[in-house]
């Protein structure tokens, strides 16, 4: 497991929740993303990756799962350093982290189109 | 704030998913082709056969149009898996039947990706699309033409042995 990287560069705020963070470096092109315990980086292909293997998980169908696996999912993601072990009651806060940043990346794009175009 | 994400990809996520399923949906049309073209050798079409080998090489191009767009966009084309494709036919005409029908569902999935660069005003992906729509207005025309000969020659008596001769003969010349 990697571990807690410290801040060698400026950091903008993305997201916050009351679980994690994502920030952004605009230097070193990439997110932090603060959550579980740790602070991973990311570049935008692993970015992509992450929301994407935490949106394929069926939060419903885990939850109705009646067996007696402790309910836990790792996501794992190819080519990327890094490996989350979590519970589902964290899985629903990093989707909600997840959600809340594209939206802010996505409000950011739009600034960039109407101010600077 | 930079904005990222656009300066890994000229193309938004979503319209890079939408083309992804696009080189899918062209793989897949190659595949099944492929299938039309056995079948219709097997059953001593030969002309038709040859008009299917050809569709299924150009659909073959389509695919690989796409799959290099999304690439040089900056974004991640994705190697279709091909499953399903139907090997049987009842009927020489139930095959080119399909044909149109096939044709059908890629011009409606054209037409939807346009519709979400209009929306997100994606004009350089909606410049590449205009080659696909105008493609797709020669392969409805053919497939159509193909499906006339049945009305037009019958398929009583040498019927599909004359048909089968025509659809070689199929072309579709423009001016506009
Ligand atoms: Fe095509
Ligand atoms: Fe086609």
């Amino acid at each position: 497991m990697i571990a807690t990287l410290t801040q060698t560069t400026p950091w903008t705020d993305v997201f916050k929740t009351t679980k994690g963070a994502v920030y952004q470096s605009d230097e070193e092109r990439c997110w932090y993303v603060d959550f579980a315990g740790k602070v991973a980086k990311f570049d935008h292909r692993c970015l992509l990756k992450l929301r994407k293997a935490v949106y394929h998980i069926d939060i419903e169908q885990a939850l109705l799962n009646t067996t007696k696996d402790p309910d836990v999912e790792i996501i794992f993601i190819c080519a990327c350093d890094h490996c989350y072990v979590l519970t589902l009651v964290q899985i629903i806060a990093l989707k909600e982290l997840l959600e809340g940043t594209f939206v802010m990346l996505e409000l950011n794009h739009i600034l960039h189109d109407k101010l600077y175009a | 704030m930079k904005d990222l994400l656009r300066i890994k990809s000229l193309i938004s996520t979503e319209i890079e998913s939408l083309l992804n399923q696009q080189i899918k949906k062209e793989a897949y049309s190659s595949s099944v082709y492929l299938s039309m073209a056995s079948w219709c050798n097997r059953n001593g079409y030969d002309f038709s056969a040859d008009y299917f080998f050809k569709q299924a090489e150009e659909e073959r191009t389509h695919q690989l149009k796409f799959f290099k767009y999304v690439l040089d966009m900056g974004g991640n084309s994705v190697s279709p898996d091909v499953t399903g494709i139907k090997q049987e036919y009842n009927s020489f005409r139930e095959v080119f039947e399909e044909a149109l029908d096939q044709e059908i569902s890629v011009t409606n999935s054209i037409k939807n990706i346009y519709a979400r660069c209009m929306k997100e005003q994606d004009f350089v992906t909606m410049e590449f699309l205009n080659w696909f729509l105008k493609e797709q207005r020669e392969e409805e025309y053919k497939a159509r033409r193909a499906l006339e000969l049945f009305e037009v020659i019958g398929e009583e008596g040498t019927g599909r042995w004359q048909i089968d001769k025509h659809v070689g003969d199929i072309k579709y010349n423009s001016e506009a």
